[in-house]
């Protein structure tokens, strides 16, 4: 057991700044969420901070077609990303995001929002 | 002399047996588009990555007859050597506990030493899909035999996979944080039988014994829920961070004797394990109930628990790299590796 023990604090100890894939913690529209007018825009909070060369959001209608109105960028603490929108009718929206940590693990995802009723 | 050593010949006879039948604890973690699969218990998942599983520890009864109580304590170390091929080494130690009122006294040991050479053959983030491929080694030898662990090698190939639902249309939103792995894989013993000399205290004879090591066809599977999906691609609830981190599981494992069962016969052995899993940031915690599937499989509900690191996550830049790595120095990376 003092082995176990022994291994695990030297694992720790000699680890430095522990960094993780970037995922992601929650969205602004909430995930899932609908909301009654169009948002100005889309933000994610990642649980690590981002490379913004190799970090994007598309944002998406319903017929695929794009309705973000330029590139995200990072904001805060380099742990947000942030995409401005065009002005979206009601219907369902997809949010696909890729973003490289900044220890250069890559994830991917995606959701969906709801404008209107 | 031989009438005290007849206890001990019976206790490695029939730990000899239980090993032979005995799956392996385990392992991998994997990240596949929106979809983490963690590393689970009672199979391995289909995952190629470094990490380390330390400890281990899982108390049961056997189904032999008398039933043992057994202790394990197993760790595990992954590496990748490159991107989509890994090797892992998984010692177990194990505590044998006899029965009460018997003259039996128990064991301890090192159970013989695991090795896994696994390489990604597949992976489809838009669909959460990854198949991959393996070869488990159990070399013959390096464990104690008054635990079981035999002389002779088994050699496993393994088919890995994980399917995750988020590819189902939104109107199954509920199901969509489900998913499932699951592993095939058969079992090779390097000798087929072993022939010993036996003296019968009853009797005052000597004879002869063969004793046929079967092919084992080891297939299992796991039913997870991820919460930290459902948050993160279905819909936030605004649940408590700790919950938003659970991953409710149920595994199975079996092994089934399939040829050369002259003296083990064809009974199938396994447990049904449903637990539940903490996936932080670096690490995961898990802990599982065992419920042995018939009496040749256990005679009471065991349990399971394992601490697992992500050695990826926390030495990015070191241990946690495959040996041959694909630097991202330009360009655009190809999202999902």
């Amino acid at each position: 057991m003092r082995i176990i023990v022994t291994t695990i604090a030297v694992m720790f100890a000699t680890a430095g700044s522990v960094f993780a894939h970037a995922h992601l913690d929650h969205a602004a529209p909430k995930v899932g969420s609908t909301v009654a007018q169009s948002p100005k825009e889309v933000v994610l909070w990642f649980t690590e901070k981002l490379e913004p060369a190799f970090s994007s959001i598309d944002v998406r209608n319903e017929q695929g077609a794009a309705v973000n109105s330029g590139k995200a960028t990072l904001i805060g603490d380099r742990t947000q990303l942030r995409v401005p929108l065009k002005t979206l009718p009601p219907g369902t929206y997809k949010v696909i995001w890729r973003v490289l940590s900044v220890d250069t693990h890559r994830t991917q995802g995606d959701f969906t929002f709801r404008v209107g009723q | 002399m031989f009438r005290s050593l007849w206890p001990l010949a019976m206790l490695a006879a029939v730990l000899a047996a239980a090993t032979t039948l005995s799956t392996t604890l385990a392992r991998a973690h994997e990240i596949v588009g929106n979809r983490f699969f963690p590393a689970t218990l009672a199979i391995d998942d289909p995952g190629v990555n470094d990490e380390v599983a330390l400890p281990t520890v899982s108390i049961s009864k056997t189904g032999d007859v008398p039933s043992f109580k057994q202790l394990d304590v197993s760790g595990e170390f992954a590496k990748r050597i490159t991107e989509d091929f890994g090797v892992s080494f998984a010692p177990t130690w194990s505590r044998l506990y006899a029965p009460g009122g018997s003259n039996l006294t128990g064991a301890r040991g090192f159970q013989n030493l695991e090795t896994t050479l696994k390489y990604r053959l597949f992976k489809s983030p838009e669909h959460e899909f990854v198949l991959s491929a393996g070869l488990e080694i159990e070399w013959g030898g390096s464990g104690a035999q008054n635990v079981g662990a035999e002389r002779f090698t088994v050699y496993t190939p393994t088919i890995y996979f994980g399917k995750g639902f988020g590819d189902l249309p939104t109107s199954m939103n509920w199901a969509r944080p489900f998913a499932i792995t699951g592993q095939v894989g058969y079992a090779i013993p390097g000798v087929s039988k072993i022939t010993s000399a036996t003296f019968d205290p009853d009797t005052g004879e000597a004879a002869i014994d063969t004793e046929f090591n079967p092919r084992v066809l080891n297939w299992g599977a796991t039913l997870q829920y991820s919460m930290p999906y459902l948050k993160s691609a279905v819909a936030d609830l605004g649940l408590p961070d700790f919950v938003n981190r659970l991953i409710p599981i149920v595994e199975a494992s079996f092994q089934t004797p399939v040829s050369n069962t002259a003296t083990s016969g064809t009974v199938t052995t396994g447990t049904i394990n449903p637990g539940i899993i903490y996936a932080g940031n670096t690490y995961q915690v898990a802990i599982e109930a065992m419920i042995p599937v018939n009496r040749q499989s256990g005679t009471s509900v065991g349990v399971i628990a394992q601490l697992h690191f992500f050695l990826d996550d926390i030495f990015p830049n070191t241990l946690g790299r495959p040996i041959f790595a694909n630097n991202i120095s330009t360009g655009r990376p190809a999202f999902g590796r």
